[in-house]
């Protein structure tokens, strides 16, 4: 009788440590303030439906903007807060760090993915665009533009390094140099007239300022000055403001 | 004989204390096994957090082209979710115009070619949530947001690209944490001169969607 009890407990532990290995490849906390809240979804209006206790130990499933799926050791599931997680430690009992973008990571980001919207030469142009930041200063940039008029329609894509003059403050200007090629297509209804489909080179040359927001998000203002290089005796000059919105990571 | 009797019991006392003793020992071992295994606890990084900021699918439903008649649309839509409230959408769309009253009925020359009637836009849109639930049943609760959008693009119609805004509403229903179907309304908003003088063109879409979050 003795033995059998032995053996169903050794299966038991066998089984519990399995299933706990099986879990341990999602990152575990320790809760140790009274409590912390698990809510049915990942935002700050769904209701609280269980709280996880003192000492009880959680997975951290998956994330959502700032809210993270978590497991209790019974086995509840629920989202807590990122502020609610700051109060959690990890096995070491080191209290758990966890960025949400900050101003410093922003200085150390290595991409940049925005868009912006603008007028160039008074008509609406819509604009995205990739950025990789190679030093704190110093970012290659790619860029693709499409400015939609009464009588044209230009599309043009961009290379180009921008200067951050000073990566440590908050607001901070910058110039842009940098070339590509713009297509200039005549509205339909010209086409008829003799228009026709142009394609130039294109020089380009900006100033503007970039504003960290919050979290991982940057605001930029942007003039540029845009120079197609035509097969007529003028060269093209076109100016561009744009107001930008962009995600670091 | 008292002192034999005595020192029996003592002796008896002493084995069935130091049996207990063991035993409790033994006891005490066991249940520490049983409820503190040796567990390697794996510490947070945030790099081994799956985060699932961003949403991708496709969507497919009908779209009203303005003096055009209806027609069926499909579309692919990626999606950035910056915090609980607002994302950023972009998403692409492409239909086959039908044809104009007037085409009908006069049974005259087309207004447009075959070419000119592929419809097709993309927008960039910031996006706002209502986030609820649904309690279809007790155990059957989904998560859920209605949500608006605004924003710009570009739509290519009658042989030329005219700048497009849109202003949308939906409706997003979570049947996992990862999966969410989609139904929602978006007007684009052009102006055109495609059946003479140039107007602005309301053409609303309705679609139904089906996304992954990643």
């Amino acid at each position: 009788m003795d033995s059998m009890a032995k053996w169903i407990a050794l299966i038991g532990l066998v089984l519990m440590y399995s299933t706990a290995n099986a879990e341990a490849q999602f990152p575990e906390v320790q809760v140790v303030e009274p409590y912390i809240d698990m809510r049915t979804g990942p935002a700050v209006g769904y209701p609280i439906f269980h709280v996880a206790e003192k000492g009880e130990w959680i997975s951290i499933l998956k994330r959502r903007t700032s809210w993270f799926k978590v497991r209790t050791e019974k086995g509840k599931e629920g989202w807590v807060s990122l502020d609610n997680l700051r109060l959690t430690v990890s096995s070491a009992g080191e209290p758990v760090q966890i960025e949400d973008g900050s101003f410093s990571s922003y200085q150390n980001r290595d991409f940049e993915l925005g868009a912006s919207g603008g007028s160039l030469e008074g008509v609406p142009s819509l604009s995205i665009y990739g950025a990789w930041v190679v030093t704190e200063n110093l970012a290659a940039e790619v860029s693709y533009s499409q400015a939609l008029g009464d009588f044209s329609e230009n599309q043009f894509g961009l290379l180009s390094v921008t200067h951050t003059t000073f990566p440590e403050w908050r607001l901070s200007p910058y110039f842009r140099l940098g070339f590509g090629q713009i297509k200039t297509k005549p509205r339909a209804n010209l086409v008829q007239s003799g228009e026709e489909t142009r394609t130039n080179d294109l020089l380009v040359g900006g100033i503007g300022v970039r504003y960290y927001l919050a979290q991982n998000f940057v605001v930029k203002f942007e003039y540029q000055n845009l120079l197609a290089l035509t097969e007529r005796d003028e060269n093209e000059e076109l100016e561009e403001w744009k107001l930008g919105f962009a995600v670091f990571f | 004989m008292e002192t034999r009797i005595c020192s029996f019991f003592l002796g008896a006392m002493l084995i069935s204390a130091s049996n207990l003793a063991f035993a409790q020992a033994d006891n005490r071992a066991s249940v520490q096994n049983v409820i503190e295994p040796d567990l390697k606890r794996r510490d947070i990084n945030e790099s081994s957090i799956d985060t699932e900021d961003f949403e991708i699918g496709v969507f497919a439903g009908v779209i009203s082209i303005e003096d055009f008649s209806s027609s069926s649309l499909v579309g692919a839509q990626l999606t950035y979710h910056i915090n609980e409230d607002f994302f950023v959408e972009a998403s692409y769309g492409q239909a086959t115009a039908g044809e104009t009253s007037f085409e009908l009925l006069s049974g005259g020359a087309p207004f447009l070619t075959e070419d000119e009637r592929e419809y097709s836009f993309y927008d960039l849109s910031l996006g706002y949530n209502l986030n609820g639930e649904v309690f279809l049943s007790s155990d059957w609760i989904f998560n859920s947001a209605t949500y608006f959008t605004l924003g710009a693009g570009s739509t290519e119609f009658g042989g030329d690209n005219r700048f497009t805004v849109s202003v949308g509403a939906g409706y997003r229903l979570l049947l996992t944490d990862y999966f969410a179907v989609h139904v929602g309304v978006k007007d684009h908003i052009f102006n055109s001169e495609i059946i003479g003088e140039e107007k602005t063109t309301h053409n609303i879409e309705y679609g139904l969607g089906a996304t992954f979050f990643f």
